[in-house]
């Protein structure tokens, strides 16, 4: 037992440590997204009622996505940038951000087929692919989830499945903070060389899963004692307002030039 | 693995995502009955597991990182229809509130992961565990990972595939992923067989042997349905598909129904001739043979190398296990 | 032997800590003591490296602990072996499939002998009357029996600095007790231990000096740990008792 109470001399060997802060990185930028749930924003976008702006957006990705029309993209384009415009200053770099990133790598896997010629049509991926990824994000971004998630019932998605969806929101901040603490309790456990990095990681999944289970369970057992017996009606009720109006025309207007 | 928007047609993500449905009706209906009405939100707590399993990194040699999806592992723990469910919600989520894009390609995304990995994966570990024991159950699993993944992977390649083939333009050019089978299969296939299906297959023995280690329980061990009809299904299926979306592509898309027919009626004269698919016909068919070619040799490439490395690794983890017990 | 300077922290527009200043000296035992959100957890994750603050700055051992440093991975692991942080919940510390690994884990990735580990494994075990643990699964242990495995798997890498996240939350009376007793021995062999506690009852002789911390994430007293104990008023002015 002397060991413990006489300090050591101790020289620690290398061993890499990324995939430790790479996980760490992914799990904090996934609850850093999700923090938003809860923030009210003011902006004029931020006020178009939910189901509007999930149903334009569905809209306007696939005609985006089926159209090879110079005006109608360009008017599309037109259209997400007003969009940006509207954004506040920080959502707005991020949805800019995760746009550009994503039609870049498009660019850089598109390059050998643009050396042989198919140059136009590289072209247009890359802009359609910046165009639905920003869509998606300014929606994200500008839209209280569990509103987007309600706004699904228009689409004819069936209750229960909303609840799971909702359910699944909430648990990817639960379980991702879980994950966090124990990635960060690896981390500052991990003094010296782990020679075995893959065992630690299935462990942490592993206790993530019988945690999930048992969080899961208890879930269940609470909305049992509530009176949850696997109906579930989720209430959609959003006021129209004039900039809905203003929205929808423009919206329209859009899928106008599309055809 | 997970396909962005626009890289492939409009087209061939309505017919993977009507292939889904039929999935997704099977798959609720089962759940509900395995799981109860009652216990469905545990299905939300799945598909928030199912996504964070991405988000955990893992050392690769040369010093970089991937991840696993996690879709095998979550096929064995919950049963194949739950995974399938599960998946599919996380894909959503990613799509609709993480903002990858793929709002579009939601069907032909589920379709590769949250249908056929979770279903490869979950007939591969019932055909191998049989009645073995603690042994076989890891081996079962670390296969599961590993082919199912590939399996996973070759749809992608097929599906990327087979855009330039069916959408071009009026000069030929294609208009979506432009890379063919001859590209798209071996660039996927490559790293999935050598390095991606290694990694989900030691994650999921990995957690698998965990979990099992830890608890008994939550390991979905007896249920599952009988394994031959729809092991035969299965096989029928993957390869039928690839067919499938060539006809049903066609049904939707830019191309003339002689054209097809002289993709389909070119493969047999082209076998004849041989491998000289490398001579630069400017007629556009060949390209169109040397990737169904590309396609079969890679499968069959990518078959021998799994029994090579099943075989590998099982006997790797046999002399693993001899040293650990006289270890002890 | 820890210095914090005029640090501020914020989770996005929420602060956590303002403008604190803090000297720790080399074996001092400490009580952090305030009301639930003062910042207590925030100060202990700074002082591990886990967190680094937006503004002030923070010495261990004369040296500044950034963010830069840390990536640094020889002085990463130098640093986190020094100092040792159990978490306020077990669950997140706890991943390897036996008690023995868990405790194990540290000292094997220090490259000691297997001979070695076995008897720093053993020796903790003994201390912390565990024994019959050995082989189990961390997972489904008791509250109690998870939170001396943790405090095990930290003494292993036998850290300079223990740290404390509420160790007594959840507790029965007799594992307090003999939690009590543990810091308190290892207090007098020289470890340094820093606690966020608002328990009192239980901690009685473990700490020579307590940091008050308001609810609004500032120090407001800095004193000796009886003398702020029986300071009735102020303990009920502050939420705290």
């Amino acid at each position: 037992m002397d060991w413990l109470f006489r300090e050591d001399r101790y020289e620690p060997g290398s061993d890499s440590l990324k995939f430790i802060d790479k996980s760490l990185m992914s799990i904090l930028k996934i609850l850093s997204k999700i923090d938003r749930l809860g923030g009210q924003r003011r902006g004029i976008l931020y006020g178009v009622t939910p189901p509007l702006k999930l149903i334009s957006t569905i809209l306007t990705v696939v005609c985006v996505s089926t159209s090879r029309d110079a005006t109608f993209l360009l008017s599309a384009g037109l259209f997400v940038l007003i969009n940006l415009i509207m954004l506040e200053k920080s959502d707005r770099k991020r949805v800019l951000a995760l746009g550009i990133t994503a039609s870049s790598f498009s660019a850089v896997m598109l390059i050998p087929s643009m050396a042989t010629g198919n140059i136009i049509n590289s072209l247009i991926i890359v802009y359609k692919v910046l165009l639905t990824v920003s869509m998606a994000n300014i929606l994200s971004v500008s839209t209280g989830w569990f509103d987007v998630s309600a706004s699904l019932k228009l689409l004819l998605i069936p209750d229960i499945f909303i609840l799971v969806l909702e359910i699944t929101l909430k648990y990817i901040y639960l379980l991702g903070e879980i994950s966090l603490n124990m990635l960060t309790a690896l981390k500052i456990r991990s003094i010296g060389k782990n020679n075995n990095k893959y065992s630690s990681i299935s462990a942490l999944m592993g206790n993530l899963f019988l945690k999930s289970k048992e969080m899961g369970e208890e879930l269940y057992s609470a909305m049992e004692c509530r009176g949850f017996t696997g109906e579930y009606k989720r209430v959609l009720a959003f006021n129209i307002s004039r900039i809905d109006a203003v929205y929808a025309i423009i919206v329209l207007a859009l899928t106008a030039a599309y055809f | 693995m997970h396909i962005p928007e626009n890289y492939l047609s409009p087209s061939t993500c309505a017919v993977l995502g009507a292939a889904m449905v039929p999935v997704w009706k099977r798959a609720s209906a089962n759940v509900k009955r395995e799981f109860s009405k009652k216990k469905m939100p545990l299905l939300g707590v799945g598909a928030a597991f199912s996504f964070l399993i991405m988000m955990f990194n893992l050392p690769l040699p040369g010093g970089t990182t991937g991840h696993a999806v996690g879709a095998a592992l979550i096929s064995i723990l919950l049963g194949p229809y739950a995974a399938s469910i599960s998946v599919t919600i996380a894909l959503a989520v990613q799509a609709l509130f993480f903002g990858d894009g793929g709002i579009l390609a939601l069907g032909a995304n589920a379709f590769n992961l949250a249908f056929i990995m979770p279903f490869t994966a979950h007939y591969i570990y019932k055909i191998m565990m049989g009645r073995g024991g603690n042994r076989r159950n890891y081996i079962a699993a670390f296969l599961a990972g590993y082919v199912s993944l590939n399996a996973a992977a070759l749809f992608t390649a097929v599906e990327l595939g087979i855009q330039p083939v069916l959408f071009k333009d009026a000069s030929g050019m294609p208009l979506y992923n432009p890379y063919g089978l001859s590209i798209s299969v071996p660039a996927m296939m490559i790293p999935h067989l050598l390095v991606a299906g290694v990694v989900e297959g030691i994650v999921t023995a990995g957690v698998y042997g965990y979990i099992r280690k830890v608890s008994g329980e939550g390991l979905n061990e007896g249920r599952g349905l009988k394994i031959r009809p729809l092991y035969v299904a299965l096989i029928v299926m993957i390869i039928l598909s690839p067919l499938g979306l060539l006809a049903s592509g066609t049904a939707w898309g830019e191309w003339g129904a002689d054209e097809i027919k002289s993709i389909v009626g070119f493969v047999p004269q082209g076998m004849e001739k041989g491998f000289n698919f490398k001579s630069s016909l400017p007629d556009y068919t060949v390209p169109g043979f040397s990737e169904h070619m590309g396609y079969i040799l890679s499968g069959i490439i990518g078959v021998l190398i799994i029994v090579f490395l099943f075989m590998a690794i099982s006997a790797a983890l046999f002399i693993k296990r001899e040293v650990k017990i006289t270890d002890k | 032997m820890i210095e914090i300077r005029n640090i501020s922290f914020s989770y996005k527009d929420a602060p956590a800590l303002k403008d604190i200043n803090l000297y720790i000296a080399k074996g001092e035992s400490i009580a952090l003591i305030g009301p639930n959100g003062s910042g207590k957890s925030t100060l202990l994750k700074i002082i591990n490296g886990i967190l680094f603050p937006q503004r002030g700055e923070y010495f261990f051992d004369g040296t500044s602990i950034t963010a830069k440093r840390l990536e640094d991975n020889a002085f990463s692991k130098k640093f986190h072996k020094r100092i040792g942080f159990v978490f306020q919940s077990s669950d997140s510390q706890l991943f390897n499939p036996t008690v023995y690994d868990e405790i194990a884990f540290a000292p094997r990735q220090m490259g000691l002998s297997e001979g070695e580990i076995e008897r720093r494994v053993s020796d903790l075990l003994k201390l912390l009357q565990i024994e019959e643990l050995r082989c189990r699964v961390p997972y489904h242990l008791s509250g109690g029996e998870k939170r001396k495995v943790a405090v095990a798997s930290v003494l292993a890498h036998n850290p300079d600095v223990l740290v404390l996240d509420e160790p007594m939350n959840g507790l029965d009376p007799k594992t307090k007790r003999f939690l009590r007793d543990l810091l308190i021995k290892l207090n007098s062999h020289g470890k340094t231990i820093i606690c966020s506690t608002h328990d009192f009852e239980y901690v009685d002789g473990v700490f020579k000096r307590a940091v008050v911390f308001s609810k609004e994430h500032t120090i407001i007293r800095d004193d000796e740990y009886g003398r702020i104990i029986s300071d009735d008023e102020f303990l009920y002015e502050n939420n705290i008792k």
